[in-house]
């Protein structure tokens, strides 16, 4: 009896094992394989950018070059903090094309030497694909009357903010944070250092993307989090959004770039690449961006839809002297060497 | 998670119920309520969330979590990457344990403390360290690099970083059973004209299968929970080189709970089985002795 029951755990040990192999290798059987296996291009981006590229952009693009070639096209992707992907990039990721959330990472691959020095600069607009201005969250029915930066400093208010090491949204966060108090106060040279040293004595979370902070604070996390807009707009349009956007007095439009990174692109490849470049900067792919809540490169795409908020003092990055005087300035010199020491941490 | 200690045949923990004869005992009872409760919120009701999350939105959002392409995906990869893992450690650990076992020779002890050395590091800095040494900037990395050879953030670095990891775990299944292994068995094949190959193949393999099956069933397991080694050496890449536990943490992190929970249910399912097959291997295993 015993040794029987002994037999059949084994027996069903192996039948669980060999069909656990058989669903493994399903998709490679060659009888299942493709005919011709796809062309796939590498593709890394900032956070919040998941949806917009591999549920509407690339599909679209796929279909046209179907269309036009015959050919199938896969996109391998991963979607991180943009300081996450600009390391991955640096330690020797396979990336053809990134997205990130910043010129300030672009500017890191140039220095590891991954991509020659402002390359990027030579493709349309700059190489700023889409923008979206930082925006503050805050819980339903606005409860603790958060209506600008300012009241972010008040004691007691819990904030969720990304974490600058990772995160392009918190870099960007920063300069808004900064600029927000300079343009408010333009008599006082302290005000920027007084917004950000009020701000992120509040701050109780930090997650290392854009999209993980937004994770953090619909679990439950914090009164307010300072964010993209595009991730209160993209909730919004599918009735997902527990909360209100709250649009500060002074912010800035972030502006997101496009780093090909030809190194990694064969030369087979290279038409391909040029082609999905130039698409991102398409109307249609623009108008897809749009839906997702991006604002558009295009100003007449974003005067055209109703759903983005009015902003009545917007500075972009160039009003603070563009991203290699910022990081050194203001996210080095004001946030990590004096608000961090004040603070503590 | 791939943290704890090689689980040795003879130290697979009790299971919280109480044996029938011990129930008998009055004194009993207050003890293991005690012990019930505390493992309830620290093991159990954990567990059972991640169940009660997946099918929160019915069968059927289940089952949609569980059919996107990344997520069969991530599965699959991570099924072969354990298989994979299994089979090669299960040849290299047995290897090990017979050569630490059956050779007295300098320096063994120290040999010894090396392979064991991978339950004691981190992960990550396993992951690190795979990185520092075939990555593109690390030292063997850059000689491979002329020849177009790069195995980080391909699924070969994911099984580099999942051997590495899980390398113990065949030695600590294998070799206490080899120590003991009557050596009167070795020799009479080696006086009756055995080689040392023929002995190994027909006398001592034989007695080892069981426990070849259970440190390769716990390598399997492991490899198939492994995040720290993995995130750091896979470049995370959808469709090619992300396993089960990464898509997890990428789909948390992102906001989708419920691919998240309808992968983490399957892997902890699966977990569960292996686990039992592993409780049920070890008693004939206590009995041969």
């Amino acid at each position: 009896m015993n040794a029987w029951w002994q037999r059949l755990r084994s027996v069903f040990a192996l039948l669980m094992m060999g069909g656990l192999l058989l669903y493994g290798v399903w998709p490679w059987l060659p009888s299942r394989a493709h005919a011709t296996p796809p062309r796939t291009i590498v593709f890394y981006g900032f956070s919040i950018l998941d949806h917009s590229i591999t549920q509407d952009v690339f599909p679209a693009f796929r279909s046209r070059w179907r269309e036009s070639t015959g050919e199938n096209l896969e996109l391998i992707s991963s979607f991180a903090g943009s300081g996450t992907v600009t390391n991955q990039i640096i330690m020797g990721v396979p990336v053809e094309l990134a997205l990130l959330a910043l010129e300030a990472d672009a500017d890191r691959l140039a220095q590891s030497d991954v991509v020659a020095s402002r390359s990027w600069r030579r493709l349309p607009h700059a190489g700023v694909v889409n923008r979206t201005p930082i925006i503050i969250l805050v819980r339903p029915g606005n409860p603790k009357g958060i209506h600008d930066f300012s009241d972010l400093a008040r004691p007691g208010i819990a904030v969720v903010h990304p974490d600058p090491l990772t995160s392009g949204a918190a870099n960007w966060a920063i300069a808004a944070e900064f600029g927000a108090g300079m343009r408010a106060h333009p008599e006082d040279p302290q005000a920027g250092y007084r917004m950000l040293l009020g701000i992120w004595k509040n701050v109780v979370a930090q997650a290392a993307s854009a999209r993980a902070a937004r994770t953090q604070f619909d679990l439950g996390f914090g009164d307010a989090l300072i964010t993209y807009e595009q991730e209160g707009l993209w909730d919004r349009s599918r009735d997902k959004l527990h909360g209100e956007i709250v649009y500060p007095r002074h912010t800035i439009l972030t502006e997101h770039t496009l780093v090909p990174v030809p190194r990694n692109i064969p030369a087979s490849d290279r038409a391909l690449l040029d082609s999905l470049e130039a698409w991102l900067w398409s109307e249609p792919a623009q108008r897809m961006f749009v839906r997702n809540g991006f604002r558009s490169v295009n100003d007449s795409l974003v005067r055209a839809d109703s759903a983005f908020g009015r902003i009545e003092d917007a500075f972009s990055i160039g009003d603070l002297g563009g991203w290699a005087r910022a990081r050194v300035e203001i996210v080095d010199g004001v946030w990590r060497d004096r608000v961090l020491k004040e603070i503590d941490r | 998670m791939s943290e704890s200690p090689p689980i040795e045949t003879r130290e697979i923990p009790e299971p919280p119920v109480p044996r029938r004869e011990a129930w008998r005992i009055p004194e009993a009872v207050f003890p293991v309520a005690l012990l019930i409760a505390l493992l309830l919120p620290l093991l159990l009701m954990p567990l059972s969330a991640v169940f009660v999350f997946a099918f929160r939105g019915g069968l059927v959002a289940f089952r949609e979590a569980l059919e996107t392409h990344e997520a069969q995906f991530a599965m699959r990869f991570s099924l072969l990457v354990a298989f994979a893992t299994a089979v090669l450690n299960a040849v290299l650990g047995t290897f090990a344990a017979y050569v630490l076992s059956k050779f007295h020779f300098a320096g063994r002890g120290a040999l010894n403390t090396v392979v064991n050395l991978p339950i004691a590091i981190p992960t990550v800095v396993v992951g690190t360290s795979l990185l520092l040494l075939w990555g593109p900037i690390g030292l063997m990395g850059k000689a491979l690099e002329p020849y177009g050879l790069q195995p980080m953030f391909t699924p070969v670095g994911v099984l580099l970083a999942h051997l590495f990891v899980t390398f113990p775990y065949m030695l600590g299944a294998v070799k206490p059973l080899l120590d003991e292994l009557e050596v009167t068995y070795e020799e009479a094949a080696a006086t009756i004209g055995a080689s040392r190959w023929q002995t190994f193949w027909h006398v001592t393999l034989p007695a080892l299968r069981g426990s070849i099956f259970t440190g390769a069933l716990l390598t399997f397991a492991h490899s198939l929970g492994e995040f720290g080694a993995t995130v750091m050496v896979s470049g995370n890449l959808r469709l090619r080189t992300q396993t089960a536990p990464l898509y997890i943490f990428a789909q948390f992190e992102a906001g989708n709970l419920a691919g998240a929970n309808a992968v983490a249910a399957m892997l902890a399912a699966l977990s569960f089985v292996i686990f039992f097959l592993l409780l049920n291997q070890s008693r004939p295993a206590e009995r041969q002795r």
